[in-house]
């Protein structure tokens, strides 16, 4: 009998470290006005956390403590336990669409799509240091390494607005291509993947300038970078794929085929990653190795995706 | 429906943006698909159960029912195509903007559930809240309709109809709609309006709307009528008694503001429907004569 009893301690201590080790996974599901739990070693959806409208995007505050995401309609950031995804507290802010902090920690950039405008935050305060009107519908950003500027495609007008976050002023307004979309920063260049176009625009930072195309699939709307850096990856919503690029050379290397609308994405301890489809309201969890993948059910319209390792997931 | 919805918008939709050089639409675009496909899904449910009801029951039977197909094409509009594409880009386009302006101003445009804390975490609860208060917006926007000459000169069009149908709902001037979209972007600015959330409780408030305009002898009871607006109580509002700039039961779904603000009848049995001051093209024409004719009343007051 109490031979029994240590066995099923054993276990259920066991089960209780996987539990933790395999981490949670927080789905901002932007039609359903809500943020679904997933657990990873389960891939089920355990619990879904109710917010007010359209949640898209999330960042994590510099010191990694707090985990915010934006709820665009409602006007509202939210502040989120990073490891629970417990609400801290909510935040009126004018329509945070995509959001970002600057690599130094000073200020966070929050881009407001459908009120055509970017708000530069001081992080910490949250007080509003500028508000840029720029046309139109900015979408989505990053920064350049030093902090000095920050990149916002303009997806309304074919555009890539640069902003020196020293001056606080625009520093250019250049076209990149239809319906820019996704950007990154990429060895001292800047990438834009074009929603209306099948390529990627190579933007020279100091002046806005298209140097050079790259043809990824129609649609191309996103970009990541694998977290060892070895891997850029694009996806395209009209073909509905995702292709892995190879960071020096920045040719195709594979492209993998995610029905659905494969939107933003994050890379797993494991080597998975894991896509939100947004038209298929589920996630799919890619094995880039096999090129196979599964799927768990969400929410409606599935945008933003955060993965944490140590998260764990409660009901 | 959900599934549909992703489907269109990713096999239909994305496409013909894309080969048209719009998209910056995209996300938009998925709104309109699920309204349009849960909009699709109302008629086909609407038709589906009030059909076989006013065949069951009808009050009325018509030698020849050509007017009703002029309805039908006004229900397809409104609920399939045009209506829900122009809710989700001028709609959209007009809400963000006025929020953006207030927004410069520095006033953020506050939630229901921001204004009343106790909501958050209950959607449901939330939603029943909105529904009551829309509908509560809806009495009064539907009586001032009635009570300027200018304005019940195209809502006639709405009351001409005699031959009234589940498809006559959605019978409305296009200027009356518009007029309808500013007054809930108003009420948006105020309380915000959560629509994507609930797509099948709109879907659900939306077939008691149609199932109201039947042609059927329908009661909930003495209790029930008091709850729900019910095919006998609106029907009394499209009386040839109750048309014009004095009428009774205003009331979409809930016919609470009727019995507070005393425009409640629940005397009058199934009447006969229709506007006799109206032109006879707002009861008989087609379609775009109908859209004229209320027009041209609307202009001469």
């Amino acid at each position: 009998m109490f031979k029994h009893i240590v066995v099923a301690l054993i276990v259920a201590v066991l089960f209780s470290a996987n539990a933790e080790a395999g981490g949670s996974v927080l789905v901002m599901n932007s039609s359903a006005a809500s943020l679904s739990v997933i657990d990873i070693d389960s891939q089920t959806e355990i619990s879904r956390i109710p917010v007010l409208r359209e949640p898209h995007h999330w960042t994590l505050t510099p010191d990694n403590r707090e985990l915010l995401v934006g709820d665009t309609v409602a006007n509202e950031m939210l502040f989120l336990d990073p490891v629970t995804f417990a609400v801290r507290r909510r935040l009126p802010i004018s329509d945070p669409y995509q959001l970002g902090f600057s690599p130094d920690g000073k200020f966070l950039v929050v881009t407001a799509l459908a009120r055509a405008q970017v708000d530069i935050y001081e992080a910490g305060s949250y007080k509003l240091v500028k508000r840029f009107a720029l046309k139109s519908m900015p979408s989505h950003l990053d920064f350049s390494p030093d902090s000095a500027m920050v990149f916002i495609s303009l997806q309304g007008t074919d555009r890539l607005a640069a902003i020196d976050l020293r001056k606080m002023a625009l520093a250019w307004d250049m076209p990149v291509g239809r319906a820019p979309a996704g950007v990154i920063w990429h060895n001292g260049k800047v990438l834009v993947a074009n929603m209306g176009s099948d390529d990627v625009a190579i933007v020279d930072p100091r002046d806005g300038r298209v140097t050079e195309r790259l043809k990824i699939g129609k649609g191309a709307h996103t970009l990541f970078r694998s977290p060892d850096g070895r891997q850029l990856w694009v996806n395209a919503r009209i073909d509905s794929t995702a292709t892995v690029l190879d960071p020096k050379t920045l040719k195709p290397v594979r492209t993998y085929k995610l029905p659905g609308g494969p939107d933003d994405l994050v890379f797993a301890p494991d080597g998975k990653v894991w896509f939100t489809l947004r038209f298929a309201h589920k996630v799919a969890v890619l094995d880039p190795t096999s090129g196979n993948f599964t799927t768990i059910a969400v929410g409606r319209s599935p945008h933003g995706i955060y993965l944490n390792p140590l998260g764990r997931a409660t009901k | 429906m959900d599934l549909v919805a992703g489907w269109v918008q990713e096999s239909l939709l994305l496409p013909a943006l894309y080969a048209a050089g719009l998209m910056e639409w995209e996300d938009i675009a998925f709104g309109w698909a699920l309204f349009a496909v849960y909009g699709a899904v109302q008629v086909a449910l609407t038709f589906a159960v009030c059909l076989p009801l006013e065949r069951w029951r009808p009050v009325e039977r018509w030698p020849d029912a050509a007017a009703v197909w002029v309805d039908v094409l006004y229900t397809f509009i409104a609920r399939v195509g045009l209506l829900p594409l122009v809710t989700f880009v001028l709609f959209y386009r007009l809400q963000t903007a006025l929020n953006g302006a207030l927004t410069d101003q520095g006033w953020v445009p506050p939630t229901l559930e921001r204004l009343i804390p106790v909501l958050f975490g209950h959607p449901i609860l939330t939603f029943v809240l909105y529904v009551v208060i829309l509908d509560f917006a809806e009495y009064w926007r539907h009586r001032l309709s009635h009570v300027f000459t200018w304005w019940y000169s195209l809502h006639a069009l709405h009351h001409a109809q005699r031959q009234m149908t589940f498809w006559s709902d959605d019978r409305n001037h296009l200027i009356d709609d518009v007029i309808g979209f500013a007054f809930a972007t108003a009420i948006a600015l105020l309380i915000g309006i959560p629509p994507l959330q609930f797509p099948l409780l709109v879907l659900v408030l939306r077939f008691l709307e149609s199932l109201s305009h039947a042609n059927v002898r329908l009661r909930f009871g003495w209790l029930g009528e008091r709850l729900l607006v019910s095919p006998r109580f609106h029907r009394a509002h499209h009386g040839v008694t109750a048309a014009g700039l004095v009428s009774v039961n205003y009331g979409a779904v809930l016919p609470w503001w009727d019995m507070i603000f005393g425009t409640a009848d629940f005397s009058r049995e199934f009447v006969t429907t229709g506007d006799p001051t109206a032109e006879e093209a707002l009861a008989t024409g087609g379609f775009f004569v109908q859209q004229w004719v209320g027009l041209r009343r609307m202009l001469r007051g």
